[in-house]
Order: C-alpha cells, then structure tokens, then sequence
C-alpha cells in the first residue's frame, strides 16, 4: 500500500458505488478512511442528465484507526462525514487539480460512449525538480476498447486529457492514466523481460536488440538495468522503431 | 462524435467561439469537419499532427460503438 496516498476522489453513478470503488482501489476497510460526499449525484437515465456522485476518501492516521476496533462491517450505510479530520489535507491547488482531472476524463470517457469510473490521486515525483503527476484509474467493464494496440488508445486519452488539464489550470502537470492496472503489469512484464534478456546478453555474450517500444516503455527497461554490473543499455532507430538494445560489458 | 470533437477544441483552443464541427454522413461513413479560429489551428493540430491524430483515436472508440466509420478533418476558416 502506498503510504503517502493520503486522498483519494472518486466518481461513480452513486455514493454507495463510489465508496465501494475507492475502498477496493485503497485496499482499506472503510473505519480505515474518512468519507467526505463532494457530490451526491442526481438520478436520470445513466449517463444522460444525470449527475454522477462524487466523494473523497482521506486515509486515517493508523493510530486513529487503531482506537476503533475493526469490526466486521457491520452497517451498509455509508459513514458520512465522520467527526475526526484526516489526517493528511490535500493542498488546496491538488485538490483543485485532481477535481478538474476527473472532470475531464470523465467527460470524454462519456462523450466516447465509455461507460466508466474515474478515480484520482497525486502521485510521486520521479526526482526532487519533477512536478508531481496526476494519476487517474479508470475502472469498469470490458474496457480493452480504451487500450487498443500497443495502448495507442489509452495513450491518446492520456494526451489529449493531460493537454486539457492543463489548459484549464494554466500550468502542465503530467496526467498518467491506467486502466484496469493495464500499466502497472506491462511495466512488470517489461522488467521481467529486461531481467531475461539480460542474462541471456550475460550467456551469449551477444547484444539483444528488443522490439520497438514508445519512450515511456523504453524507459522501464534503462531503468530496470541501470544498476545491472554486467550489461549496460542504449536506445537505437528512431520512432516509432526506436528499440532498446542490451550490450554485455 | 460531433460533441466529443467540439468538447476536445473547444478545452483546447483560446477563442471556444469560433470553433465549428460539420458531420457530412454517407451510409455508415461519418466524416467530421472541424474549424477554428486561425490562431488556434496549431492547438488541435500540434506537432506534426499529434492532437488531430489522438483525437482520431479517440473518435474511433465512439465510432466503433455505433457501428460507423469516422474521418475526421480540420480546416482553416474561411
């Protein structure tokens, strides 16, 4: 779990729905979070005039969780606006990112006529200078649709959203978008395959040349490598057939 | 198709007023005409065509929905 996640908005056609998302995206228990309704929603048919529900989920100190005893869930009723602050406050400018973040993507998920939910949190700068990067989740079914080949989809609403986030605060910040965890296990699989092929570079004693990747992918493998004492890494070509290519040392 | 367009320009560009898109269907083919002001063409063109094209995509996703075809093509104003 990551620690310093400490809010979490999200967006679903109802409350219920939109804490039981958040709770499962966290992996928490609900007595885990305090339970801020943002926005309730209003009904019509489904995704036609209708508003969806927005809430935050704000991760309690573990001492303030530990005083109540978890105990099986006991009521069903959502546990609106518990009485302890969060522990951690959003700053006022993440908060406002991470609102029009949803926003948009949400929009555009439903002008695509994708039916989905958005949730949201700050990630983590890579380095200390790097602005720290929106991360969208977009969950629901059978949304390989919004991946496509080689994620051209998925990275197409990645960019246009990042270049209307963007618009709207009047500042770039990097928008990152996964869907279903799609980018979390190809970056396992793109290590995995960095580690193989490493020790078959290692073996032969022969460069491996890989299959063209974007940037984003190449990085993965530089990265996976960069402290490996036996092989060292170089991009070659040029996009999109641009390769990472394996050298022992 | 047409609102997913004119969501896109409009959040991009600096004048949302000029922005226009025209749907011109032919049987189960869709083609979207998308003008802006002069000044804003580079906003949902960009380099080398990268915004038109990931617009495109997205298009695509809506289209296949519906069970049509869709081009999409951006021109300058009159």
């Amino acid at each position: 779990m990551n620690r310093s996640r400490t809010s979490l908005e999200v967006i679903a056609p109802s409350v219920e729905e939109a804490i039981r998302k958040g709770l499962s995206e966290l992996g928490l228990p609900r007595e885990a979070v305090q339970i801020d309704v943002l926005d309730e929603g209003s009904h019509g048919l489904f995704g036609l005039g209708g508003r969806q529900a927005r809430i935050r989920l704000s991760i309690l100190a573990p001492e303030e969780v530990e005083t109540a005893p978890s105990q099986p869930p006991a009521r069903e009723a959502p546990e609106v606006e518990a009485p302890t602050p969060p522990a951690t406050e959003l700053s006022a400018e993440d908060e406002l990112s991470l609102r029009v973040a949803i926003d948009a993507v949400s929009e555009l998920l439903a002008l695509m006529k994708v039916k989905a939910a958005v949730t949201a949190h700050m990630g983590e700068a890579e380095e200390a200078r790097n602005r720290r990067p929106i991360m969208l989740e977009v969950h629901g079914n059978d949304l390989s649709i919004l991946i496509g080949r080689h994620a051209e989809t998925l990275n197409a609403l990645q960019y246009i959203s990042y270049l209307i986030i963007g618009k709207e605060l009047g500042r770039s910040i990097p928008v990152i978008i996964d869907v279903e965890g799609y980018r979390s296990r190809r970056e396992r699989q793109l290590r995995q395959l960095a580690r193989r092929m490493a020790d078959q570079a290692v073996k032969t004693g022969r460069r491996q040349v890989l299959e063209p990747m974007p940037a984003n992918e190449r990085r993965v493998i530089h990265l996976e490598l960069r402290d490996h004492p036996q092989v060292k890494t170089e991009s070659i070509g040029d996009d999109p057939r641009r390769k990472v290519t394996i050298i022992p040392q | 198709m047409k609102e997913l367009i004119s969501y896109i320009a409009t959040s991009l560009v600096d004048d949302p007023t000029q922005v226009r898109v025209m749907e011109n269907r032919r049987g189960s083919a869709v083609n979207l005409i998308l003008k802006v002001a002069k000044s804003d063409m580079g906003r949902v063109i960009g380099k080398s065509g990268r915004v038109a094209n990931a617009m495109r995509i997205l298009l695509r996703v809506a289209a296949a929905r519906e069970g049509i075809r869709v081009t999409m093509d951006v021109e300058e104003p009159r």
